[in-house]
């Protein structure tokens, strides 16, 4: 491009520590980023923001950054109200806002139905933007498949995913490139059909870089409740990583008072934590597994055993998490860095296809807990696809 | 050699209290590189200046199965008439002591220093040292303490544990690096805070080419002071962004609404930082570094240097990690043990020495009305280390 890209924002809430503030301010306030406070070079022309809820800062912004317009639906800000496509790249960050869950208690972020709006405007005028979707793809694999496969039909350039993949990490190290992995695992925090994702992320960006590349994922099963611990003391998983994750977490809690730092034992474990792992297998025999370790440690954490490594390569994919520990959200600076190189060169940064695979564990993990933690066969989740060989994580 | 047996001199221990982030860990062991590391260090006998509420000494004595003693020479002889020790920890940090007209918090690290000095001295033979924090608030006293571990041939340690925490990013400069200019921004009070903002910033330039120098001068700076001397160029704006751009606890509009902020291009470092302190430090080798604390705007420790022939600068983040774990003690506790085993300081006590040194003359300059102190007595020169001691594995 000769000129400046010109974004649109579509975003379901605009308010404090929504993603739509962390990842939209970035492109209009700029961030700290490699010495310098940076300003993207490209404008936020036009904002869709589907809720308006207490705290809404829209107007805040639009009057802030008067380039940008508030379009009443995404077709307007896509076109600017005319008949042609009029932005070059489309944020689209429909996470956060009030929308009804399913009876598995999916959450119904409308990803797939925001996406298929943006897509009507690219068929209708002949031409396409870049996209990047926040997160997951959709909570509906179908949908999900849909968004990925539309993608690559209209060949536009399309991003996704977590921050996980991108932000600091203590150590600052990349799986080496064509590893052989003999089993990896993320011990992380938070919910089902939410942080979970990260956790998938964390370990994908991670095991995608084994040799041969990524191959799909067979089956995942789920472990929960005493199922967890009696899986946990039968090896089912490498207790050596799960180790190695804990003593890489910033935020281990103690299980003694007195004490600020100690390393529980499984009794201890057991007493703290309300455990969920997600257990699963690549198509090329790769263990994987995702821990939740709710009660037990505030992040994300990963491990892997090596061949002919005698100790397991390990590190935290570390959070700056406000309003805990700092008052930013400094992860959504590389990842919104990494979206800025996708709108100048018309290039991702990473694949989707990671994210179309970690979308799938996501309701492959929804579906074995609603059958009581039953082994899912996922043999729809037959992606592979090769690792960028560019580390993209923040360390500069 | 058997397992080193340790003393530990202490001021208060009681939760999260520096003994209680470093003594604990020698206990229970800690999280370093990768795995739960249990030292091969016995603890076996402390000393506790005060017992407020709350004080944990008798509980860790009973339940790891060493005394307390009454006195500081009894604990290093372990109740008996020869030094019983393989190595001592002193932590003096928290409690109710004095401070002097300089602000500083008179805390007994060099009287205590020197009684177990005593003890070396009359058993004929000399234990590994680690003293927590500075080494004195005075500087004589902490030259006494440097030249008593060279006399007695003792290793000593000191200092702060942000020299050895994570960076962001892992930032090391090259060993014979030329700096044209440092800067360091940081906040807390004075002087347990800024103690720990200049230790960062030494850790980084005591790498330059040439080592540590030693230094000529010294000036602090307060209120609208600062913001003049920022307006004149006394230090690099362009140090400054990038020192900021590290930080990622910004006050004010981001606390409010979330959002990121150019806090010196958009005016807002004024605004919030209410009570600007700058410490600036003229080095004998003509390198001029400068802390600015900036209490109100900022809540983290950065750095930042223009190396020569470089237009872009280097800078990053110290992490501290979060509490209750901090478990950037691990990182210093790490190094201690290393002390303890091999009876060899990785971290030169040096640097703490010129760190405790300008920070002195700073707080004088502030006392005689912010005027520029020549140092004459601080000429103490040292040569880092080539190996990186900070978290990065």
């Amino acid at each position: 491009l000769s000129r400046r890209p010109r974004i649109a924002a579509v975003v379901t809430e605009y308010r404090k520590h929504s993603h739509g503030q962390h990842i939209v301010d970035r492109f209009l306030e700029g961030y700290g980023w490699n010495n310098r406070h940076h300003r993207p070079e490209m404008d936020v022309v036009s904002l869709y923001v589907d809720q308006r809820p207490e705290g809404d800062l829209t107007q805040d912004r639009i009057s802030r950054f008067p380039q940008m317009k508030l379009c009443d639906s995404i077709a307007t800000a896509l076109t600017l109200g005319t008949d042609d496509l009029a932005v070059d790249g489309v944020v689209l960050i429909a996470e956060h806002g009030q929308y009804e869950r399913n009876e598995k208690g999916q959450h119904l972020y409308p990803r797939y139905e925001f996406f298929m709006q943006i897509v009507d405007v690219f068929r209708a005028t002949g031409k396409t933007a870049a996209v990047f979707n926040d997160k997951h793809l959709s909570w509906n694999w179908n949908w999900a498949r849909e968004m990925y496969e539309v993608s690559r039909e209209l060949d536009f350039p399309f991003m996704a995913g977590s921050s996980l993949p991108v932000t600091w990490r203590n150590p600052a190290i990349d799986m080496p490139l064509d590893a052989r992995i003999e089993e990896a695992m993320c011990v992380g925090y938070g919910d089902v059909d939410s942080y979970d994702f990260h956790a998938f992320e964390t370990l994908q960006c991670m095991v995608e870089r084994r040799a041969g590349g990524e191959a799909g994922v067979h089956w995942l099963e789920t472990y929960s409740g005493d199922r967890f611990w009696q899986a946990h003391h039968d090896g089912l998983w490498s207790r050596d990583l799960f180790d190695a994750c804990l003593c890489r977490s910033h935020s281990l809690t103690s299980a003694r008072d007195g004490f600020n730092h100690t390393f529980p034992n499984v009794d201890e474990q057991k007493r703290l934590a309300e455990p969920l792992a997600f257990r699963y297998q690549h198509a090329d025999g790769l263990p994987a597994t995702v821990i939740m370790m709710n009660g037990l440690v505030q992040d994300f954490n990963f491990a892997a055993r090596l061949e002919g490594m005698e100790r397991p390569l390990s590190t935290q994919m570390y959070l700056p998490m406000p309003p805990k520990w700092t008052t930013l959200a400094s992860f959504f600076s590389p990842q919104v860095n990494n979206v800025e190189q996708m709108f100048l060169t018309g290039v991702p940064a990473y694949p989707v296809e990671r994210t179309l695979l970690t979308t799938g564990l996501v309701i492959a993990g929804v579906d074995s807990l609603q059958q009581e933690g039953a082994r899912v066969a996922t043999p729809h989740l037959d992606i592979s696809y090769p690792a960028p060989s560019v580390s993209t994580f923040w360390d500069s | 050699m058997s397992v080193p047996r340790i003393a530990v001199i202490t001021t208060v221990y009681s939760y999260l209290s520096h003994a209680q982030h470093f003594v604990d860990r020698f206990l229970v062991g800690y999280a370093y590189e990768g795995m739960w590391h249990y030292p091969a260090v016995d603890v076996v006998s402390l000393y506790v200046d005060q017992r407020p509420v709350g004080d944990q000494s008798a509980d860790r004595g009973r339940e790891f199965g060493f005394n307390v003693y009454p006195a500081i020479a009894e604990a290093l002889r372990c109740g008996g008439d020869q030094l019983a020790v393989d190595g001592v920890l002193i932590i003096c940090e928290h409690g109710d002591y004095a401070c002097n007209e300089l602000g500083q918090i008179l805390y007994p690290r060099f009287e205590w220093f020197q009684e177990c000095v005593a003890v070396f001295e009359a058993a004929g033979r000399a234990v590994p040292i680690f003293s927590d924090k500075h080494l004195s608030y005075d500087y004589a006293k902490a030259e006494q303490m440097i030249a008593d571990a060279r006399r007695l041939n003792f290793a000593l340690m000191a200092g702060s544990s942000v020299p050895v925490t994570w960076r962001l990013p892992d930032l090391e400069l090259e060993h014979g690096c030329v700096i044209e200019e440092a800067l360091a921004i940081g906040f807390g009070g004075s002087d347990p805070t800024d103690y720990h903002a200049l230790e960062g910033l030494q850790c980084m330039i005591e790498r330059r080419h040439g080592g540590e120098t030693g230094v000529a001068a010294v000036q602090m700076l307060e209120g609208a002071a600062v913001w003049s001397a920022l307006d004149e160029g006394r230090w690099s704006h362009q140090l400054l962004e990038a020192a900021l751009s590290r930080s990622d606890s910004p006050q004010g509009l981001s606390v409010e609404d979330g959002r990121t902020q150019d806090l010196l291009g958009s005016g807002e470092l004024r605004r919030l930082a209410t009570e600007p302190v700058a410490y600036i430090i003229e080095f004998r080798d003509g390198l001029q570094a400068t802390l600015l604390m900036l209490n109100g705007a900022i809540a983290n420790f950065c750095f930042a240097a223009r190396l020569e022939g470089s237009e872009s600068p280097v800078s990053c983040q110290f992490l501290v990690t979060p509490k209750p774990n901090v478990n950037y003690s691990a990182s210093l506790v790490a190094k201690i043990d290393e002390m303890f085993r091999t009876g060899r300081a990785p971290i030169p006590a040096d640097r703490t020495l010129a760190v405790s040194g300008y920070l002195a003359a700073c707080l004088k300059s502030r006392h005689q009305g912010c005027v520029r102190l020549e140092t004459p007595h601080l000429s103490a020169t040292y040569t880092a280390p080539v190996e990186s001691h900070h978290a990065h594995r």
